[in-house]
């Protein structure tokens, strides 16, 4: 019991920068929005986060500055995106090359450095509760900030005004603005809020996961997952964090799999959660299929078993909308 | 739609550079480095001696076989960001065909170089289906296929192909000098290299240009759906257009381990799959201006080489301002969309 | 009252509005009739705040300004209800009803909802989404909604497309008692020249972008005819060719053929068709006529059942088999599913006809300009060539063989004299013994141009109507799920 609880403890750890940039990223793809410059956005924010707190010795100032270098990377892409009309997928491919290499360069000085992280924080009280207690008990603070994070995306999304205006501009833009929402400018808005959550995971990663700045950092690649977990979660909140944590745990299990199979180099566990990436993302697209659809009818009961498992994207994901164009 | 003048053009380009330059600058300076001699430096390094323009080609070799391979699925409309992977299956298949030999000669190159297009096609195919069939996009298909191609490579280095009692980053047992590309001179690119990517780059224009199966390509980019109704094939072609593009990249791979690195090694690849993507957006998927980007990114690959050594900076400045400049294109034609618009509206 | 002053909207070259004044008084239906194409929907979306004038002047309140934006236009109580509902189908009604609606809570928000479609005779489930709506209930919903913001001036364009008769005939009552009763403004765009003699106060003409005329009761419909089509009044429409007699073999036999799209199946299908047979299908959005449709071309799957072609068992429904076989689809959306946007014609017909690539400017000339009469560049790009340019393209790319003609609505956004140039080209195809079947969501086109005609319901085969028997009454009964012999029964 202990164990599983120290395990799961383990999972919430890894997973909550993961959960903070999936929690972003779907904020802004709700919206309309691709940001595919996440995985270079989390290595520029946490080079960010990391060289601020070292100067200031103040790990939550880091974590301000990483949440606006997030935003401030998304915003350039909303503006070229949203404002100038160019693809989204290329400025953000473009932009995740970029921003990898301006963390390298930038960071050059702090690489292998000492520097402050956000230590832990302690609940009282319930440290010796069985199976709490160590889960909750004592944990990094990215850990409650990515749980109540989840918490307060889905409240937002789905019990606000904002919430409706939101999911609106990224459903049917022209009928957005038909409605009197000024589209574009809600567009960068959740552009920059999604970027700023994205800034956050960054920080997590280089002031409490895996504190410290160097090349490698160690959350290479972690974007690209994070986009796949977006997919995966359906663009929901709550079910992109659960996928969030489904790949905190592949991440985990590798650490433990090296032990098991000591022959096989540690780098190549590392690349563990690609594959599964792209199975995750076969296995979704399964119920699209012919034969599959075929299979389903021929024996009713998987209907129901498999309602839920297609998902369907944002009607208007990664659409332009000129509204001076007209409707 | 108005077509803007030659002048005009020119302009566009000098605002492009100029703010490519500016935004070069400002980022440059968080890190303590003096902007102009930075870039003096930077340009020095790449073209200050005959060896050194050498380099610059051999790193033009790979950079602008991928390049121009990636116009193919571009032309479908489609990324192959998984470019990078298929360097480095070609690398693997590549080295792979050689361990049987000790030493040869172009009957083993060849063979090897064979090798090395069949691994990148493969590779490609495998991201092609995976988009044709299992719908999963191209983006995730073949960003991840690039990691697994690097699993593949760690593996086989500290694993199967791992050097007798070392096993490091260095990498595999270097190939016999037999079995290098044959070099220009002392200079460090090979006259196979250079003949490769210009046949390359010609195969590439006559396919796009000069052929039916171009124009079909292109329909499909347009619209697959009407490829269907027009019985165009769309899939067939799109997986096609995916290996050929594979199999310039495998070809970049082979020449990796033939002619530079003599081995395989975990960096075998060098991002050149990744710029080659930016070199495609920068030239607005056109085949002539190719080349030439490649040729500007070359040098700066080459030249920031120097940086570390001369100046204490990280050599990732010359990624930076490749990347600033693809940016500034972008930012500039979506200036210019925006000032023509206001333009029809008065 | 509105008055529009002189307003003009240029896209480029085209003038969609060229200098258009016209005033609205409240209590008044107006009707804005017009071919399609003559810039009817840009004048409304100027009048919605939708879209911005190039010049021009809107005067509301005695205020006058350039132009409105929708917060505008909802300000001074200006509605317009687009052909295609301008909604979020994926979200939950009751959200769709509160956007853009001053801040409420989700009670607040059911409970006026209910209360409106109370007292207007409508019913929804508030948490069910809009997408399981049909096209008429949506455009209900929209209409609710408006009348909730406080709009008094409502812009219906083209309404009727797409709903029953039966649904039409009650939103024209709604629409009747709100400008007789509570004193709204309401202004039906549409191309139907009957709507408009049956509900309008005045009649208001548009061609070519200009306001021709304003005419008010009594009406002389051949005036309005003139008016509103000009010289094109007077072209001929094809009859519908004669079945040969006896009967030859079927072209197109349906065994229990089960058809499954990416949304649903519709199972046991049994029809047949004989060579020079036009075939009408008439439905709802979404009832089974597009299945059916591109189940026969291959487009969507056929699990089970078997076709049979001239004679030719097929036992899968393989695309490209088919298309060898002399089937033909020519969808709807023309831009977005059949056409190369920026290919040229000549590429287009490079592509289509492989064997012609030596003589290609010769076969363009006798293909494509004289017996289409298409008049454009060859290397003009397809998404340069109007609606009905691009139709004639599509048609004169299927080869003179064809057999079966499938085709979604095929004149869709054509003023009437392309229009009426499709519908003699395919009745001459008939003619020389195809078999043409056709979608429209315009019961009349349907009810006009076929032998026989298959109403769907609820995803499945509802009636097969022979032409004697297809009056507009039976067919729009059909079409909402009343069974063949409870209509006999109803005309008893």
């Amino acid at each position: 019991m202990e164990i599983f609880a120290l395990t799961l403890a383990g999972i919430f750890m890894a997973g909550a920068p993961l959960v903070l940039a999936t929690l972003g990223e779907t904020l802004t793809e709700k919206a309309g929005i691709i940001n595919l410059s996440l995985d270079g956005s989390i290595l520029l924010s946490a080079m960010t986060a990391f060289a601020i707190s070292t100067t200031f010795d103040n790990p939550w100032l880091g974590v301000l500055g990483g949440m606006g270098v997030g935003a401030l990377i998304a915003g350039v892409l909303g503006i070229i995106g949203i404002y100038l009309g160019q693809s989204q997928l290329a400025v953000g491919f473009i932009l995740t090359l970029l921003c990898r290499d301006l963390a390298y360069f930038l960071g050059h000085s702090f690489s292998r450095q000492p520097g402050p992280d956000l230590g832990m924080w302690t609940i009282p009280g319930i440290g010796d509760i069985t199976f709490i207690g160590p889960l909750f008990g004592s944990q990094s603070p990215v850990v409650y900030l990515s749980l109540f994070a989840i918490f307060l995306c889905w409240w937002w999304m789905y019990r606000t005004e904002g919430g409706i205006r939101l999911r609106a501009v990224g459903e049917s833009p022209r009928a957005a603005f038909g409605r009197g929402i000024r589209v574009r400018l809600v567009r960068l808005c959740y552009c920059l809020a999604g970027g700023a959550l994205v800034g956050m995971a960054g920080a997590a990663y280089s002031l409490a996961v895996k504190p410290g700045w160097g090349r490698p950092q160690g959350c290479e690649g972690a974007g690209w997952i994070v986009l796949a977990i977006v997919i995966f979660g359906g663009w929901h909140p709550v079910r992109a964090a659960l996928g969030a944590f489904f790949f905190a745990a592949i991440q985990i299990s590798g650490i433990y799999l090296q032990d098991v199979f000591p022959s096989i180099p540690a780098p190549v566990f590392q690349v563990a959660p690609f594959p599964i990436m792209i199975l995750t993302l076969l296995a979704m697209n399964t119920g699209r299929m012919g034969w599959v659809q075929d299979f389903v009818r021929r024996y009713p009961f998987l209907k129901n078993a498999s309602k839920g498992w297609s998902v369907e994207a944002p009607a208007a994901l990664g659409e332009d909308f000129n509204p001076k164009k007209g409707l | 739609m108005k077509r803007d003048s030659f002048l005009e053009q020119i302009g566009w380009l000098g605002a492009a550079l100029g703010l490519a330059l500016l935004l070069t600058v400002l980022v440059a300076l968080p890190a303590g480095a003096p902007p102009f001699e930075t870039i003096y430096v930077l340009f020095k390094g790449g073209l200050s001696s005959i060896s050194k323009i050498g380099r610059v080609f051999s790193v033009w070799v790979p950079l602008t076989l991928c390049a121009v391979g990636l116009l193919l699925p571009f032309t479908a409309r489609l990324w192959n960001i998984g470019v990078e992977g298929q360097v480095i299956m070609g690398a693997i298949f590549c080295t792979a065909a050689l361990r049987p030999y000790d030493e040869g000669g172009m009957m083993q190159i060849a063979i090897a170089i064979g090798a090395g297009m069949l691994g990148g096609a493969l590779w490609a195919l495998l991201a092609g289906l995976l988009r044709v069939f299992g719908r999963v996009h191209e983006i995730f298909s073949g960003l991840g296929l690039n990691f697994v191609a690097l699993g593949v490579t760690l593996w086989l280095i500290f694993g199967p192909w791992k050097r007798a009692g070392v096993a490091s980053m260095s990498g595999t047992q270097p190939i016999d000098i037999s079995l290098w590309l044959p070099k220009i001179g002392k200079l460090s690119v090979s006259w196979i290299g250079l003949a490769l990517t210009i046949t390359a780059i010609i195969a590439v224009y006559f396919l796009l240009h000069r052929t039916k199966w171009g124009l079909k390509l292109r329909a499909v980019g347009e619209n697959p759906k009407a490829a269907t109704l027009f019985a165009l094939g769309p899939r067939r072609r799109l997986l096609q257009a995916f290996m050929i593009c594979g199999a310039c990249a495998g070809l970049a791979g082979a020449t990796q381990v033939l002619g530079v690195y003599h081995r395989l090694l975990p960096a075998i690849s060098s991002n050149y799959g990744y710029t080659a993507l930016l070199v495609g957006m920068m030239a607005s998927y056109r085949l002539g201006l190719v080349p030439f980007i490649c040729l500007f990114f070359a040098i700066l690959n080459v030249g920031s080489i120097q940086l570390p050594l001369q100046m204490g900076l990280d050599s990732s400045l010359s990624g930076v301002i490749q990347g600033v400049m693809v940016l500034s294109v972008f930012i500039i034609q979506g200036v210019r969309m925006w000032v023509r618009e206001r333009e029809e509206v008065d | 009252m509105i008055v529009l002053k002189d307003i003009h909207k240029h896209y480029g070259r085209v003038r969609a509005n060229d200098g258009i004044s016209l005033t609205l008084e409240p209590g008044h239906i107006y009707a804005l009739v017009g071919e399609n194409g003559a810039g009817k929907s840009t004048l409304m979306r100027v009048l919605a705040g939708h879209t911005r004038p190039t010049s021009g002047q809107i005067g509301i309140n005695d205020k006058t300004i350039s132009h409105l934006t929708p917060k505008l236009a909802r300000k001074y109580g200006v509605g317009m209800l687009y052909q295609d509902p301008l909604d979020f189908p994926a979200m939950p009604i009751w959200e769709n009803f509160q956007l853009g609606a001053p801040k409420r809570t989700k009670r607040e928000v059911i409970d006026i909802l209910g209360e409106l479609s109370y007292r207007l005779d409508a019913c929804f489930l508030p948490d069910e989404t809009v997408s399981s709506l049909t096209v008429g209930e949506r455009q209900l919903l929209e209409l609710l909604r408006l009348l909730d913001l406080g709009a008094t001036t409502l812009i219906l364009d083209e309404p009727t497309t797409g709903i029953t008769p039966e649904q039409k005939q009650d939103l024209f009552n709604l629409l009747m008692k709100l400008a007789r009763e509570e004193n709204h403004t309401i202004i039906l765009v549409t191309h139907k020249l009957s709507e408009a003699l049956e509900m309008a106060d005045s009649i208001l003409i548009m061609r070519q972008g200009a306001l021709v005329s304003t005419l008010t009761p009594p009406y002389d419909e051949n005036e309005l005819v003139s008016l509103m089509f000009g010289e094109a009044a007077k072209g001929v429409v094809s009859e519908l060719p004669e079945i040969p007699s006896p009967a030859p073999p079927p072209r197109l036999r349906m065994n229990d053929a089960l058809f499954a799209g990416p949304k649903y199946s519709m199972g046991s299908l049994n029809f047949t068709a004989r060579p020079g047979e036009c075939i009408g299908l008439a439905g709802l959005d979404g009832s089974g006529q597009e299945l059916f449709l591109r189940g026969l071309c291959g487009l969507d799957r056929m699990p089970g059942g078997t076709l049979e072609l001239n004679g030719k068992t097929f036992r899968s429904n393989d695309f490209n088999v088919l298309r060898r076989a002399g089937v033909h689809f020519v969808p709807a959306d023309r831009l977005g599913m059949a056409l190369f946007p920026a290919l040229s014609l000549m590429e287009h017909i490079t592509l289509t006809f492989p064997d012609h690539n030596d003589d290609l400017g010769e076969f363009y000339k006798s293909q494509c300009v004289e017996r289409f009469n298409l008049r454009a560049d060859p290397d003009t790009q397809a998404d340069e060539l109007s609606g009905g340019n691009q139709q004639r393209l599509l048609l004169s790319l299927i080869p003179d063989n064809a057999s079966l003609l499938l085709m979604e609505y095929p004149t869709r956004g054509l003023d009437a004299g392309s229009s009426r140039q499709v519908w003699n080209h395919l009745k001459d195809r008939c003619a020389k013994g195809a078999s043409l079947i056709f979608f429209s969501p315009d019961l009349d086109d349907v009810l006009e141009h076929s032998h026989r005609i298959i109403v769907f319901y609820d995803r499945a085969i509802a009636a097969v109507v022979d032409r004697k028997d297809a009056t507009m009454d039976v067919i729009g009964a059909l079409m909402a799920g009343k069974t063949l012999a409870e209509i006999k029964e109803g005309q008893q």
